[in-house]
C-alpha cells in the first residue's frame, strides 16, 4: 500500500525532511503489510464489564501545587501566562 | 560480601535488626554504580546527596520504630518515565530533557511513605518505545553479561541496574513486554502486574490501556516485596481496580503440587530459537518433578497479536503524545513562523525517529477511511485473544512460554529493521493485550553465558500463583547469577 507520509506527518504535526521520506515510506509500508494479515472477525466491540472505569466527581480537589511551580516548566511565560505565537492578526 | 550483593529481603532484615544502616547500604549501592555504570550506562542520573538524605530519614524511622514497611531503607531505582517531584523525568527524550515534575507518581508517594531511598533515574527507550534501550536520546544501556549486547527494553536501565547491583530493586513499566523482556535478557526477575493493580498516575503515558508499572529484583521474593508496596487502588487513576490486595510475600509458597501448567504450542515454534524453547521446557520438567501437571493448551490467535498490539499501542500513543506541543512544558523550537510551524518544529526536533514513526502509524490507523480496516480489526482481535486466554484458564492455573524468542542480541543489529526489533516482543504482547499478569524468571544461559528467560502468565489478579511457581522454579533451578564486570 502507498502511504502518503507527508499527509500523515501533517496530521501528526510533524515535519519530515525530504531526505527522510523514503525511509519512513519503506518502514511504514512494511509494518502495514504485516498488520494487513489480521483476520476479519464478525463481532462487535463491547465495554469490558470487569474493567468499567469509574469517573471521579467533577469537583475541584485540593492541591498543594502552586501556579508558579507549574509555570516553571513552561518554555516562555509573561505575567503568569504561557506564551504562544500570535494566532490572530 | 558487599552490601549491594544481598537481596532486598535479606537487607530488610539486616536493617530492622540494626546490623546495618540505610546510609551504609545506599553508599554501597551508589559506590557500585560509580564503579560499573561507566560501562553499563543504566542510570540517566543519580543524586548522592538526595539519596543519602532519604537514607538518613529511613535510619531515623527504623531507629524510632516508626518504619512500618519492610522496604524502609532499601534503595530503589526508578525508570525515568515515572514522575518524581523535583527530580528531572525525561522519558529519555530530548522533548523532556529539562522537565522537572511538580508532583510524584502514586508509586513514588508509596515508596517515600514506606521510607525507601531513590537511588536514581534509569534509562529507557524514548517514551518506553523500543525493545533494546537503543532509542534513548541520551545513551544506550549495555547488557551486563556482554557489553556488546543490548539489555532489552524498554526498561533496559532498570533490568541492567538490578543485575549489576547498582540498585537493590527497581521499578519499570510494561506496555508490550518492557519489564519482562529486559528482565529475561539481563537474567533477573521482572513482574508485569495485572492491568489496574498498580496506579498509573504519574507514569508518562505511552498506551494507556496497556501500560503497567511493575517491579524488578534479583529474586522472586524481592519482586513480591516491591509489588506488595506499590499495588492497590488509587482514586487518581480511573482504571485502577478497587479490590483487596493480599501480601504476595507473606503468601509466597513453593508447594506447587497439583497446579496445572498450560503449554501453548504457538509459543514454541517458528520464530523461537530452539535453545530458548529447550531451556524453558527443561524448567517445566523441573516444575513437573515438584508436582505440577503439564497440560497442552491452544492460543490460536497468537500469530496476529503483534499486529493488533502495534495498532492499538500506536493509536493510543499518537493521541497521548499530542500533548507535547512546546507550549506548557518540554522542548520548544526556536525561530518559528507562527503556531503551526512551532508545533511541527518542536515535535520534529524533540522526538526521536522511533517515536515519530509510531505517532504517524497511530495517526494513520485512526485516520478517516482506515479506522475500521485497522483499529477496529485490532480491537476485535484483542477481544478474541482475551477470550482464548480465558478459555485456557478454565483448564489450567498458569501458562508458561519463553519470555523472549532469543537471548540478548548485538547493539545495532536491529536498529534499521523495525519488524526485526518488534519481533523481540512476540511472546509478551499478548499478556498486555489480555490485561493479565506475567513474570519473567531466569531459566538458563547460552553457550557464551547470556541469560534465557521463562514467562509465567496467570489469571487476572492472580499474581500469587505465578509468583509461587516462579519461587518453586528458583528454589529448584538456582535463579539469578550476578554477572562479572
Amino acid at each position: 500500500m502507498d502511504i502518503d507520509i507527508r499527509h500523515i506527518a501533517k496530521l501528526s504535526r510533524l515535519k519530515i525532511e525530504d531526505s527522510e521520506l523514503a525511509g519512513y515510506e519503506k518502514e511504514m509500508s512494511d509494518i502495514i503489510a504485516m498488520v494487513e494479515a489480521m483476520p476479519d472477525i464478525s463481532d462487535e466491540l463491547t465495554v469490558d464489564p470487569e474493567n468499567a472505569m469509574k469517573l471521579r466527581p467533577d469537583i475541584i480537589g485540593e492541591t498543594k501545587i502552586t501556579r508558579d511551580e507549574i509555570l516553571k516548566n513552561a518554555p516562555k511565560i509573561v505575567a503568569g501566562c504561557v506564551v504562544v505565537p500570535k494566532t490572530v492578526d | 560480601m558487599k552490601l549491594y550483593e544481598y537481596s532486598a529481603c535479606e537487607l530488610s532484615e539486616m536493617l530492622r535488626a540494626k546490623k546495618i544502616s540505610s546510609r551504609e547500604l545506599t553508599e554501597s549501592v551508589l559506590d557500585r554504580a560509580g564503579e560499573v555504570d561507566k560501562k553499563v550506562n543504566a542510570y540517566l542520573r543519580t543524586d548522592r546527596e538526595m539519596s543519602l538524605r532519604m537514607a538518613d530519614r529511613a535510619d531515623k524511622l527504623i531507629a524510632s520504630g516508626e518504619a512500618k514497611s519492610r522496604l524502609a531503607g532499601i534503595p530503589v531505582g526508578i525508570k525515568d518515565n515515572i514522575s518524581t517531584k523535583g527530580i528531572a523525568t525525561t522519558c529519555a527524550s530530548r522533548m523532556l530533557e529539562n522537565y522537572v515534575p511538580v508532583f510524584n507518581a502514586t508509586v513514588i508517594e508509596k515508596l517515600e511513605s514506606a521510607g525507601c531511598v531513590i537511588s536514581g533515574k534509569l534509562n529507557l527507550d524514548e517514551f518506553a518505545m523500543g525493545s533494546s534501550t537503543e532509542n534513548s536520546y541520551f545513551v544506550t544501556t549495555k547488557n551486563p553479561y556482554d557489553l556488546s549486547c543490548v539489555p532489552g527494553g524498554s526498561s533496559g536501565g532498570s533490568a541492567a541496574a538490578v543485575a549489576c547491583g547498582e540498585a537493590v530493586v527497581a521499578l519499570g513499566s510494561d506496555t508490550g513486554g518492557s519489564i519482562r523482556q529486559p528482565a529475561s535478557l539481563c537474567g533477573v526477575v521482572g513482574l508485569k502486574p495485572t492491568y489496574g493493580s498498580v496506579s498509573r498516575y504519574g507514569l508518562v503515558a505511552f498506551a494507556s490501556s496497556l501500560d503497567q508499572i511493575g517491579p524488578f529484583g534479583c529474586t522472586v521474593k524481592d519482586v513480591a516485596l516491591l509489588q506488595d508496596e506499590i499495588q492497590g487502588h488509587d482514586k487518581m487513576d480511573a482504571t485502577s481496580a478497587d479490590r483487596k490486595y493480599a501480601s504476595l510475600l507473606d503468601n509466597l509458597n513453593d508447594n506447587i503440587s497439583g497446579l496445572k501448567i498450560g503449554i501453548p504450542s504457538e509459543y514454541f515454534g517458528e520464530g523461537i530459537k530452539p535453545e530458548v524453547a529447550d531451556a524453558v521446557m527443561k524448567s517445566v520438567k523441573e516444575l513437573e518433578k515438584r508436582g505440577a501437571k503439564v497440560v497442552p493448551v491452544s492460543l490460536p490467535s497468537t500469530g496476529y497479536a503483534l499486529s493488533a498490539y502495534y495498532i492499538i499501542a500506536c493509536a493510543e500513543a499518537s493521541s497521548n503524545l499530542a500533548r507535547f506541543d512546546g507550549v506548557k512544558y518540554g522542548y520548544h523550537a526556536q525561530n518559528c513562523d507562527g503556531l503551526i510551524d512551532m508545533y511541527e518544529k518542536t515535535r520534529s526536533e524533540g522526538f526521536g525517529r522511533e517515536v515519530k514513526r509510531r505517532i504517524m502509524l497511530g495517526t494513520f490507523v485512526l485516520s478517516s477511511g482506515y479506522f475500521d480496516a485497522y483499529y477496529k480489526k485490532a480491537k476485535l482481535l484483542q477481544k478474541r485473544i482475551q477470550q482464548e486466554f480465558a478459555d485456557a484458564f478454565n483448564s489450567v492455573d498458569a501458562i508458561i512460554t519463553p519470555t523472549s524468542p532469543s537471548e540478548a542480541f548485538k547493539i545495532g543489529e536491529r536498529t534499521s529493521d523495525p519488524l526485526a526489533m518488534y519481533a523481540a516482543d512476540i511472546c509478551t504482547v499478548t499478556v498486555n493485550i489480555a490485561g493479565l499478569p506475567g513474570v519473567s524468571v531466569p531459566c538458563g544461559y547460552s553457550e557464551i553465558g547470556l541469560p534465557y528467560g521463562m514467562q509465567i502468565i496467570g489469571r487476572k489478579f492472580d499474581e500469587q500463583t505465578i509468583l509461587n511457581l516462579a519461587y518453586a522454579h528458583e528454589n529448584a533451578f538456582g535463579g539469578f547469577r550476578r554477572p562479572e564486570l
